[in-house]
């Protein structure tokens, strides 16, 4: 790797974490910081799916519904210490990418919505009364007995260095090349040597992996949570819109994404509620038909590679 | 001599300082304004209730600034009132992230919070955390009450441990057994039946049917096939309202007949229910009066009374009173009775204040009583029925259940 | 057994129904490859029209069908050409069309909101014909039989246009393949544009009969309708629309089965037998091409 990329690469993963690490002290909204590090975080997830194979998983919020139970499941019933249930959670989304994974199978649309009815069949399991037992149904989640909201920023903010390093060892190396070859046609890269199957299921269970983690902490830091707010699908729709909007397939696409348009969101959300759904809708509307290859094309135009 | 005087002008400089030290302190304890925080759902599946509930305390704020502002005894003085709140969109992640900036940005004195158990859930232990009294206007869920955490009070509803009770007893009473129960698998309702179960079956009472369906359920022509084929003598539908008038269309429009028909919603939204499942199809059926149906003039003894606020509100907003307006305008009353008899001005005191005005404020929503865990165990809602009227289009709420407080007599069963 | 025989007469009326749902979402994505994340929200449009036609001129709903057809269209064809055309140049036309799509939903939520308020509202089932029908012993809504019957009636409509009229035969030859149908003379932005606001006013149909098989309307039934038809459509293969039926028949009769013997999972299979069907058959139930990825 040419030291041009070592240079950027420790640039962005400076910015992101000194970022993340300050601002609570400058902004005391710490869940605003804490959601848009989520976005962060899923953004880039979503990213390493679709960025680099061309999955547009529909139903991510099924990973990240899967973390943040994982996790609870493993406070409530092994009283495992937080962080290793956050890990714990990342671990069941593997497991549930796993159970998915002859979905990759499929191609496009058809995949996308076989998706979204996983995540959305996960939810009504998980809220079903007759498993209140486990996993407490309609009640929701209570951890109130865990709840340390800087522990859990903390561990977020490492979660989101993660899967920006990930995005980065994806970006520059071979695997990732080969992730990309397979994209455009598999066909070719197979007859290349490249172990489509393989590459693709890395992929998507790392994909997987960086929603759990993500849910996990979401869930620690929250601590009080029910089946339909892990598991909506507003969070997927998000995290879609923002990895489109910086740019898919790039590394620093989602992070800009993420936090601008998240940003955006809360600042109308704040000023100007009762128009809100409006202007979001109409910006989304704005940004498909003048800028359908997110906001780095426009630096693409100038600059050779971007990060 | 001049070192007298310069002693005395020491002193003098001394004094001085004291006094101006002492000044910033005075004024900078007594806040110009007492912000009031709170949430509320323009859009999304709770914004017609939460709507009502905020205008109910924009009123309040507004009647109390009319006079002077809101007593505030550790002050000793009336201080206006500032009503500070954002849009949720009924999401919980959402309104997470607009509860910590009331606290954290805006630094409110009092904390209010949304519609119902989902939207409140998220404020439980954010106000834990930042040390501030979450004032629970409707969020019933037992599990937000806990013996360690002082910084709640649940205002204008009774919580749902204590809440169906009236229902149950009615049912045992009345000697109704083959009772049928289907709930929304949400937290308000699942907890609503289960209380009816548990009370039902300690009395051995075992529900027939005891089954639940998803939060988007509309389609109840099947369910109530089902149902039937159980011959209950009492259908009992927990839902929110959306699911209330599907199943009342659905059994309006199947032709199927029960001798007892429950819903909540009627009792605390009677005009969305009339003006979507209509007369016939309200008629007989029971609910959880509210007020306004619920009518306490005489016992109140802190704030307006049902009468005084639906002319006053009425004449100040144009709008009509529905149940979650009265919650509001409480919720109101108990920040006015927190701030009026706490002896500073910090969160914990105006806590210990509502424990010690507990059992004693009776208002238009009913008595005043929490347990020591801010749980409301007063304010309890009775059984009624809609009982059509000769000559009239609309049915007449009559409360039927407990004797002490009813109004009339239950037509059971009711006529086909 | 009378409750089984109710479940699947029931679900054959209910399927129908969501059939006429599930229909105009295929339409547009078989013809133009786009995903419509706006189509509940068109069909809550569609089920508002009805409402007010009913309440502020007190006849039948079903008179604001061509007042809905007529708005649609309007509506419809400038959305196209301002949309469709920019889309197809992109590098991933089927998935920006989701967040397109995705925006519009947003902006048509909004607007019903402002313009409707929040609250439920119903049209009273007696506007239809009222009282119940007796099938094979059974007691069902008149409305829910008069919804389907007009569900096939659409749905043979479109059937005998694309399989025995000209336009017809373009679309399914743009259907299969774009350009090539391109290169044969087909002109396929006014083809498209039709099929597109035929989908828009499949979707106000269906959304006229919205009030009566789903209870009250409200502006955020949008969501859930659309989730609901992917899964039909995807279950009946995309872009077949006689499989839209199929999917819709199996979700109904599944739904109404859940509803009688297991209440609490009826959400549930749906989506099950979705992912239980695209696994064995990757394209849908009726799908001929085989599209491995």
């Amino acid at each position: 790797m040419r030291r041009g990329l070592w240079v950027e690469s420790a640039l962005v993963l400076v910015v992101v974490g000194l970022g993340f690490a300050l601002s609570p002290f400058l902004y005391g909204n710490e869940s605003l910081l804490f959601s848009m590090m989520a976005y962060v975080a899923l953004a880039q997830g979503l990213n390493i799916a679709y960025g680099f194979t061309g999955y547009l998983p529909f139903g991510y919020v099924g990973f990240f519904g899967s973390g943040a139970y994982g996790t609870a499941l493993a406070i409530m019933f092994l009283h495992a210490p937080p962080i290793a249930a956050v890990v714990g959670g990342g671990l069941l989304a593997v497991i549930f990418g796993i159970v998915l994974a002859p979905l990759l199978r499929l191609s496009g649309a058809y995949f996308a919505i076989a998706n979204l009815a996983a995540s959305q069949a996960l939810y009504f399991v998980v809220a079903n009364p007759h498993l209140s037992n486990i996993t407490q149904g309609p009640y929701g989640i209570k951890l109130t007995s865990v709840f340390a909201p800087t522990e859990s920023y903390a561990t977020l903010w490492v979660i989101v260095l993660l899967a920006t390093a990930v995005a980065i060892y994806l970006r520059v190396s071979r695997f990732g090349l080969a992730l990309r070859a397979i994209n455009q046609d598999a066909q070719s890269a197979e007859v290349a040597g490249v172990n489509v199957v393989r590459g693709r299921l890395v992929a998507w269970l790392l994909s997987a992996l960086v929603a759990g983690l993500a849910g996990g902490a979401y869930g620690w830091h929250i601590s009080v949570f029910y089946p339909h707010s892990v598991f909506t699908l507003r969070i997927s729709i998000f995290a879609i819109v923002f990895v489109l909007f910086g740019g898919a397939g790039t590394v620093i696409g989602p992070i800009i994404g993420a936090v601008l348009l998240y940003g955006l969101y809360d600042v109308i959300g704040i000023s100007t509620p009762e128009y809100f759904q409006l202007i979001y809708g109409l910006l989304i509307i704005a940004l498909v038909l003048f800028l359908p290859n997110g906001l780095l094309s426009l630096v693409r135009k100038r600059v050779r590679y971007v990060l | 001599m001049f070192a007298r005087l310069k002693s005395r002008l020491t002193a003098a400089g001394l004094a001085l300082v004291a006094c101006a030290m002492a000044l910033p302190v005075v004024a900078a304890q007594a806040p110009q304004q007492i912000k009031v925080g709170t949430l509320y759902a323009s859009s999304g599946p709770f914004a017609t209730s939460s709507q009502s509930q905020y205008e109910g305390l924009k009123f309040w704020v507004h009647r109390v600034n009319k006079n002077g502002g809101v007593y505030v005894k550790a002050f000793d003085k009336k201080i206006p009132v500032k009503l500070v709140s954002y849009d949720d969109q009924s999401s919980t992640d959402t309104a997470t992230t607009l509860y910590n900036q009331l606290i954290t940005q805006d630094n409110v004195n009092v904390l209010v919070a949304d519609f119902g158990s989902v939207l409140t859930s998220v404020a439980v232990p954010l106000a834990q955390e930042h040390h501030k009294l979450l004032f629970d206007v409707t969020g019933t869920g037992a599990k937000f009450f806990t013996k360690n955490n002082p910084y709640i009070v649940l205002t204008s509803l009774p919580t749902s441990g204590v809440w169906p009770k009236s229902l149950a007893q009615f049912l045992n009473h009345k000697g109704i057994n083959h009772v049928a129960v289907l709930y929304d698998s949400n937290d308000f309702d699942q907890s609503q039946a289960e209380t009816l179960k548990h009370y039902l079956d300690k009395a051995g009472n075992k529900p027939v049917y005891y089954h639940a369906v998803q939060s988007n359920t509309s389609s109840y022509t099947v369910l109530l096939h089902r149902i039937a084929a159980d011959h209950p003598h009492a259908v009992i539908e927990f839902g929110y309202p959306n699911n209330d008038i599907a199943f009342l269309q659905a059994l309006q429009s199947s032709g199927q007949h029960f001798n007892m028909v429950f819903t909540i919603f009627p009792g605390q939204l009677l005009d969305l229910l009339r003006s979507n499942v209509g007369p016939q199809g309200l008629a007989h059926t029971y609910t959880y009066p509210t007020p306004p149906l619920l009518r306490y003039t005489k016992k109140v003894n802190f704030g307006l009374n049902i009468d005084q606020f639906e002319k006053q509100f009425q004449s100040s907003t144009g709008k009509s009173v529905d149940f979650l307006t009265v919650a509001g305008y409480n919720a109101g009353l108990m920040i006015q009775k927190a701030l009026g008899t706490a002896p500073k001005f910090s969160q914990i005191s105006m806590r210990h204040a509502l424990a010690h005005a507990s059992g004693k404020l009776f208002t238009l929503d009913g008595r005043f009583k929490i347990r020591s865990d801010g749980a409301q165990v007063g304010e309890t809602l009775p059984v009624g029925q809609l009982q059509p009227q000769k000559g009239q289009k609309n049915n007449k709420m009559v409360i039927v259940y407990p004797p002490r407080v009813a109004t009339g007599k239950a037509i059971c069963p009711a006529p086909k | 057994m009378g409750l089984l025989e109710y479940a699947l007469i029931g679900g054959v009326l209910y399927g129908l129904f969501f059939g006429l749902v599930g229909i105009g979402l295929n339409l547009i994505f078989g013809v133009m490859r786009m995903i419509n994340l706006a189509h509940g929200d068109l069909i809550m449009l569609g089920a508002f029209g009805a409402f007010w036609v009913y309440h502020l001129l007190g006849v039948s709903p079903m008179f604001g069908i061509p007042l809905e057809v007529i708005g649609f269209t309007i509506i419809g064809i400038p959305l196209y050409y301002l949309v469709v055309p920019r889309l197809l140049a992109t590098r991933d036309p089927e998935m920006l069309s989701f967040i397109l799509f995705f925006g519009l939903s947003q902006v048509i939520e909004a607007s019903a909101v402002l313009g409707f308020g929040n609250n439920q509202r119903s049209v009273p089932g007696s506007t239809l014909g009222g009282g119940s029908v007796v099938i094979a012993g059974q007691s069902f809504p008149f409305a829910w039989v008069v919804a389907a019957g007009v569900s096939v009636v659409a749905i043979l409509a479109l059937y005998a246009y694309l399989y025995h009229s000209r336009f017809g035969y373009a679309t399914r030859a743009i259907m299969a393949n774009r350009d090539e149908a391109q290169t044969a003379g087909i002109n396929v932005h006014r083809i498209s544009a039709a099929a597109f606001v035929a989908g828009f006013c499949l979707a106000g149909l269906a959304g006229v009969f919205a009030p009566y098989m789903l209870g009250a309307i409200d502006p955020n039934m949008g969501v859930d309708l659309t989730t609901v038809s992917f899964a039909i459509v995807v279950i009946g293969s995309l872009g077949q629309p006689l499989g839209t039926v199929i999917g819709g028949l199996v979700y109904g009769i599944a739904t109404m089965l859940m509803q009688t013997y297991l209440p609490s999972w009826s959400n549930l299979l749906p989506y099950v037998l979705l992912i239980a069907i695209v696994l064995v058959k990757p394209s849908g139930l009726l799908g001929r091409r085989v599209r491995y990825a």
